[in-house]
């Protein structure tokens, strides 16, 4: 479904190797999680996918065909949800028919059942303003959703939720997962999170950002119906995740001076 | 009844203030007459003016419609190239120099050279209101568009907007609050200028009267016109704050004075 070619990434003509050599295939309905220390270059390469930024080198190709721009078979879940503060939960909701010229009745109707099904029928005319970061990420999901992609995009999408709403995310997450045949690629900093999404999960190094090992996770699903943290595989996985984490921060101990995901550039030579 | 917590409410405050005023103005006025009228020798011109002269209504309504067809020029125009100047860089190369020049040169510096080419008319008074109208409109709505939040051109573009509609859903709608604070200061800039113009060249409308009774020195009279334009520049920005609730009705409106 998913396919990542020796993409190389770096910024400006003299900037260090963001992302080197990144290959990575993701079956149809797999779900994939990207994890590494933070400036490993995973927002990098979600925008890549995404086609938000050009690859140095290299190729993405979606359903086989190649990737070369947002399409409509794609799409994004972002890490501060970037909702239209002046559109409703429904209007962000039904954003991507809206651009690809569905009339406004037939998209509202669409983006409502999106906003049924997580609960947030209630809040459909309340502005992202309005209501709890949750709830603002609900609309999120439910705007890339309605879109009906193939392959569906997740920037660390829960990071900035407190741990109960996350933990609530995470189960509603899998069940839209399970009840479509969803390809999903999910950018986290949580082990646990990762270990109980994925199918399998991938860890990168940074410096330049590359894919040091990966984990098939093969923990019986659904996973939210009984305590997969007391499973050897998961101890045994998130374990081996974290000496891996431990070894490369070591290495490279220095966090970037500013998160590139906010806008900023990293200024150290 | 409480009157104590009354007068200290703001409205209280405001108009225990007002009625000071009043009082003092009203007492310093009548002990020298010469310096300057008082509140109730200028409500009695108020009246003679108003409904015996019948002076004020066609002076205002001239003014006015200076006024508006200037602003409303204004506005289209300055909001266009604004938008324009800040997604396209070409427009914003071309268009800088002169919309920073301009900006900076008194308007009324150019009264002469107006005169020159389009009369002392109506087409005087409507230029003089666009030229002081358009620029804080170009520069705020050029900010603006600016400024817009790149996160959210980002999802935008992730939804495969196109240039157009990136334009319409994000950058207009994201640019709303400077777009109105370029209008707050414009419509403050075109009602200046169109009295400056009515003061100078082209000796009309409300402009006209202050000349004319600053003349004599009436200056109960002289009071009257005065007293209007100030009400009338609180209630414009009233419009202007009406106009940005009713646009945004997502966000909350600041007052900035
Ligand atoms: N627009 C940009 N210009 C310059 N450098 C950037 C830009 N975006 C990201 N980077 C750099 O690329 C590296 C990876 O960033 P990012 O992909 O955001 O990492 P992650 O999401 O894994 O934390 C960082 O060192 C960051 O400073
Ligand atoms: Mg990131």
């Amino acid at each position: 479904m998913l396919d990542i070619q020796h993409v190389d990434k770096s910024f400006g003509q003299e900037g260090p190797p963001v992302l080197d050599d990144f290959s990575l295939a993701v079956a149809e309905g797999e779900f994939v999680s990207l994890i590494g220390p933070s400036g490993c270059g995973k927002t990098t390469l979600l925008r890549i996918v995404a086609g938000l930024l050009t690859a140095t080198s290299g190729t993405v190709a979606v359903a086989g065909v190649p990737s070369l721009g947002p399409s409509r078979d794609k799409a994004v879940v972002f890490q501060h949800f970037n909702l239209f503060p002046w559109r409703t939960a429904l209007a962000n909701a039904a954003y991507g028919l809206e651009i690809q010229g569905m009339s406004r009745a037939e998209r509202e109707e669409r983006a409502m059942q999106w906003l049924v099904k997580l609960g947030l029928e209630r809040y459909a005319h309340h502005y992202p303003g309005e209501i709890s970061g949750g709830m603002r990420q609900r609309v999120g999901i439910a705007r890339a959703l309605v879109i009906e992609p193939k392959l569906l995009l997740m920037d660390e999408p829960f990071g900035a939720l407190d741990a109960l709403t996350r933990e609530h995310l995470q189960g509603e997450l899998q069940r839209i997962a399970e009840s479509t045949s969803l390809t999903i690629l999910f950018v986290t900093h949580s082990i646990d999170e990762a270990v109980y999404l994925s199918d399998r999960v991938i860890v990168m190094g940074t410096h330049p950002g590359r894919i040091i090992r990966e984990f098939q996770v093969d923990l019986r699903r659904p996973r939210y119906d009984y305590n997969f943290r007391a499973e050897p595989q998961y101890a045994a996985i998130r374990g081996e995740i974290w000496s891996l984490l431990e070894r490369e921060l070591a290495i490279t101990p220095d966090e970037p001076l500013v998160d590139a995901t906010a806008g900023g550039v990293d200024t150290r030579s | 009844m409480n009157v104590g917590r009354i007068l200290s409410s703001p409205l209280g405050l405001r108009l225990m203030s007002l009625v000071g005023v009043v009082v003092v103005w009203e007492a310093f006025g009548r002990l020298n007459p010469r310096v300057a009228s008082y509140p109730s020798e200028i409500g009695a011109a108020f009246v003679q003016l108003g409904f015996v002269d019948d002076a004020l209504v066609p002076a205002f309504a001239t003014t006015l419609h200076g006024l508006v067809v200037g602003f409303a020029i204004a506005a289209t125009l300055g909001i266009a190239i604004g938008f324009a100047m800040g997604r396209i860089r070409l427009v914003d190369l071309i268009l800088d120099p002169y919309v920073s020049a301009f900006y900076a040169t008194p308007r009324i510096a150019l009264v002469p050279l107006l005169v020159l080419w389009v009369g002392i008319g109506f087409e005087l008074r409507v230029t003089i209101v666009v030229l002081s109208a358009i620029f804080p409109i170009i520069i705020n709505t050029y900010i603006g568009a600016k400024s817009v939040d790149r996160e959210l051109l980002d999802a935008g573009r992730a939804f495969a907007a196109n240039g157009w509609q990136l334009l319409t859903t994000v950058v207009v709608p994201g640019s709303i609050p400077y777009l109105f604070a370029g209008l707050r200061i414009g419509v403050a800039r075109a009602l200046v200028g169109i009295i400056v113009a009515e003061m100078t060249a082209a000796v009309t409308g409300t402009g006209r009267l202050i000349i004319q009774y600053g003349r004599f020195f009436e200056t109960d009279k002289l009071f009257v016109p005065i007293i209007i334009l100030g009400l009338f520049s609180i209630a414009l920005a009233e419009v202007v704050y009406f106009l940005q609730r009713r646009a945004t009705p997502w966000a909350r409106v600041e007052r900035i004075r």
